[in-house]
């Protein structure tokens, strides 16, 4: 909830510190529509791989290679299409499913094996780059794509961005998965205690290797959303993504310890940093230092642990009181 | 005369609302084994706990050598030389053994330089003292169980301890194992250590101790030398007490075998060979002490460590049981023993605690129905008499008595053929306890076979129809319900079947 209020602020900061009238009278910056729709077709690709982790997250584990993923996607998306011949549709479904297969082999070294999730998607994350960029000998962008398809990244549909469409159907999707299904609440069982959650009974592996395997699904599906965007499938595509996705989940307030968190609190997370870093762009020179991407870094950074403390604070202050007015008990009698 | 080396005078301890100790008293001379008797929860362990300076006493004296000794901690304790054996060696495995002994007993600064010849050198030699063969250049990892002991009982030698306390050193021993054992403690003993020696196994105590004395919920009902005593009378020191509650009687009559075991073992768990059959509207408790494998049968029987011989059969048909989902869909609900860890997630709501079990049931279709959740909540709230601010406050917001509720809730809530009820009233206040004693007796007698397994020996002889007793992981004995609580002890300690360990 405190999130809503900080995302309002911002927006209305930044729609009146960053907007500005031109000398022919048009009204350029922030509060224009068109940057708003700007922020919404750069916040999708961020957005899915973030609505991907909240179910991860929840389970109490962390999927670090969805970025990865979403490059390694886009490079075969685009080699099924432009060297394998396929038509775009059949090229979209085969990356869907290696996205899926992606996650797929997160999920079997963590649940078959029994390896933390940190490591092994430490480990995919290096591989999947690796693959993307094996693939294209680093070079290699696949471009020319049909304008039919460049539809989904770059035009608008019912007056919104047409990817958005797709964002709004897969957060719908993960709201009710995790929200309305049973599904949800074995997550958050298994993140609370996955002990516990097997002692119920509950198919602890299976669902948690699901919750690995949605993500790469959706991971596959921005990394089509990001093709489309620009126009191009290349290996570097995503870098950098999973922790930006990862620190909206959080910001959303989902605990990284698992068990807590809503897919309506990442969406909030996602607006709150895409708002952040497209307003401070179109600061006025003097506010922003000159220096937005630095900024909204830093920004995104403090807003982020400030988000934690405030998370932690009661709870820490409750114990402090709790053992001071447990020390005269263990005081000696003498 | 000199007085003796440790000597505990009115010594209590409550933990929360129960109290472990009320009032122990106890000593322990140069040159004996003083041996430590009593049943599981008659409070040995937390007066070995503050002994050794882990838990500090409400009240009561501690003296040392004859001088008082305030607020022990156990780097006090240990100055004091006391040191403890554990069952379970609290050694660092990938470090070698001089490395883990000089880890106990080196003393000095971050830049100290290690002597390693003198290292090995100590270590040899008090390895020596106990008659021990280990190289002390060898990986603890690389030690057997005893081994590692001997390890432990040259650490507590060579911090000079004049007490030394061995809390079920035997539990993991071969027969060579403990002889050789025996032998270090002899030696101690000769030394004028002064030796606690807790055990379950009498035929133990009467071969090695000098003096014995017995603990009951919590007070001490005497010292005898050993030699003054027999096993029955020993027996019947750690029983006696009469089964002083009311239990609800029984009110079914049992029906057709709805739970048959046949050689029922694990390997992984240590369970062996039990034959079992338990009936509709039957209670059968198990008895026997920690450890003796009545948890592991259970998780055996849900598929937590699946069994890997033997026939397990519901209703006359055979069932494999390799994973909980197995076995509850087979309709056996378990409710264990560790409530806070698995039996009840603590941040979540009692709702969907109730309804962990029947996702497949109450939600067709993976959708969750509220109101469905809701009612079935409260009904059994309301049934079970669960105190809570409503069927949404946090599991954790509970009593234990009422965590347990909500745990045996969400079990009957699947409309299971058999309960296991894994210790249903440790922990849980004396109303709370009957309660569900009373819960109990009712789905027994609406044709539920109920598995109780209990350490409160009047409790499992109050409350069961028939009662197994589990020794080293195998049934030893089969009773009838009300049976004397002798008979059972006896069967839980083994005593009747001499020389079988």
């Amino acid at each position: 909830m405190l999130l809503l209020y900080v995302l309002i602020a911002e927006w209305l900061f930044f729609y009146f510190a960053g907007t500005t009238v031109n000398r022919r009278g048009v009204t350029v910056g922030f509060g224009t529509l068109d940057r708003q729709f700007d922020i919404l077709r750069h916040s999708c690709e961020i957005g899915l791989l973030a609505l991907a982790l909240t179910p991860v997250i929840i389970t109490a584990g962390i999927d670090l290679s969805v970025g990865s993923l979403l490059g390694l996607c886009a490079i075969l998306f685009g080699k099924f299409w432009h060297d394998g011949g396929l038509p775009i549709p059949i090229a979209a479904t085969l990356a869907l499913g290696c996205g899926a297969l992606g996650g797929a082999l997160n999920a079997a070294l963590i649940t078959a094996l029994r390896l933390p999730p940190l490591i092994v998607t430490l480990g995919t994350y290096s591989l999947f780059r690796g693959l993307a960029e094996a693939i294209t000998r680093g070079s290699v962008t696949y471009t020319n794509f049909p304008e039919g398809f460049l539809f989904i990244g770059q035009e608008r549909w019912l007056g919104l961005p047409a990817q958005a469409w797709l964002f709004f159907a897969v957060a719908i999707g993960v709201w009710v998965l995790v929200h309305r299904m049973t599904f949800g609440r074995s997550f958050r069982a298994i993140g609370f205690s996955p002990e516990g959650a097997r002692y119920a009974g509950l198919p602890v592996d299976r669902h948690i290797a699901l919750a690995y395997i949605l993500a790469g699904l959706i991971a596959a599906l921005a990394a089509i959303i990001y093709t489309a965007r620009l126009g191009q499938a290349k290996a570097d595509a995503g870098t950098g993504y999973e922790l930006f996705a990862i620190t909206a989940v959080v910001l959303g307030g989902t605990s990284i310890f698992g068990g807590r968190g809503s897919v309506t609190g990442t969406l909030l997370g996602v607006a709150a940093i895409a708002v952040l870093k497209s307003g401070l762009a179109s600061l006025p020179v003097v506010m922003r230092m000159n220096a937005a991407e630095e900024m909204s870094g830093v920004l995104t950074g403090a807003l982020l642990l400030l988000a934690l403390t405030a998370g932690v604070l009661p709870r820490l202050w409750s114990q402090r009181r709790a053992r001071h007015a447990a020390v005269p008990k263990t005081l000696p009698t003498s | 005369m000199t007085p003796p080396l440790l000597e505990l005078r009115r010594l209590t301890k409550s933990f929360g609302g129960a109290r472990a100790l009320r009032g122990v008293d106890f000593d322990l001379k140069a040159g004996e084994v003083h041996a430590l008797l009593g049943e599981n929860g008659a409070g040995k362990s937390t007066l070995i706990k503050i002994v050794t300076g882990a838990h500090q006493p409400d009240g009561g004296t501690i003296m040392v050598g004859g001088e008082l000794a305030e607020d022990l901690t156990p780097a006090a304790a240990q100055a004091l030389g006391i040191a403890c054996v554990y069952q379970q060696p609290a050694l660092f495995p990938d470090l070698s053994v001089a490395e883990n002994i000089a880890l106990r007993l080196e003393r000095g600064g971050v830049l100290r330089t290690v002597g390693w010849r003198a290292r090995h050198g100590c270590a040899r030699d008090l390895l020596q003292r106990i008659g021990a063969e280990i190289d002390p250049a060898t990986e603890v990892r690389s030690l057997s169980m005893p081994e590692q002991q001997l390890v432990e009982i040259a650490c507590a030698l060579g911090s000079g301890a004049r007490i030394v306390i061995m809390d079920e050193p035997t539990a993991s021993l071969t027969h060579k194992e403990q002889h050789l054992l025996f032998t270090v403690v002899r030696e101690l003993r000769k030394s004028g250590v002064g030796v606690i020696y807790i055990s379950h196994r009498l035929e133990e105590i009467f071969a090695l101790a000098d003096r014995v004395t017995v603990l009951r919920d919590g007070e001490s009902v005497g010292t005898h030398p050993v030699s003054s005593m027999n096993e029955a009378g020993l027996i019947r020191m750690m029983v006696g007490r009469e089964v002083a509650q009311i239990y609800p009687p029984s009110e079914s009559a049992p029906g057709e075998v709805v739970l048959a075991l046949r050689d029922v073992g694990c390997a992984a768990s240590g369970v062996r060979g039990v034959t079992l059959d338990v009936r509709a509207g039957e209670v059968v408790g198990l008895a026997g002490l920690v450890g003796a494998g009545r948890t592991e049968l259970a998780r055996v029987l849900f598929g937590l460590t699946p069994a890997d011989s033997g026939e397990i059969s519901l209703n006359g048909q055979r069932v494999t049981l390799r994973s909980p989902g197995e076995a509850v869909a087979q309709g056996i609900a378990y409710v264990p023993e560790d409530r806070r860890r698995h039996g009840v997630v603590l941040e979540m709501p009692i709702a969907h605690n109730m309804t962990m079990a029947v996702h497949g049931q109450l939600f067709r279709g993976a959708w969750l129905r509220f109101g469905a959740e809701r009612s079935l909540t409260l009904d059994y709230i309301r049934d079970l008499a669960v105190k809570c601010s409503g069927p949404f406050a946090p599991g954790g917001s509970l009593s234990g008595g009422n965590q347990q509720k909500v745990s045996l809730a969400r079990w009957l809530a699947t409309k299971p053929k058999v309960l296991i009820l894994d210790e249903p009233t440790q922990g849980v206040d004396v109303g709370a306890k009957s309660e569900i004693h009373k819960i109990v007796r009712r789905l027994a007698k609406e044709g539920l076979a109920v598995l109780l397994i209990s350490s409160d020996l009047p409790e499992v002889i109050g409350m069961s129809d028939r009662i197994g007793v589990m020794r080293g992981g195998a049934l030893t004995a089969v009773l009838p319900g009300g049976a004397d609580a002798h008979a059972v002890m006896a069967a839980a300690l083994g005593t009747t079947e001499r020389g079988a360990a």
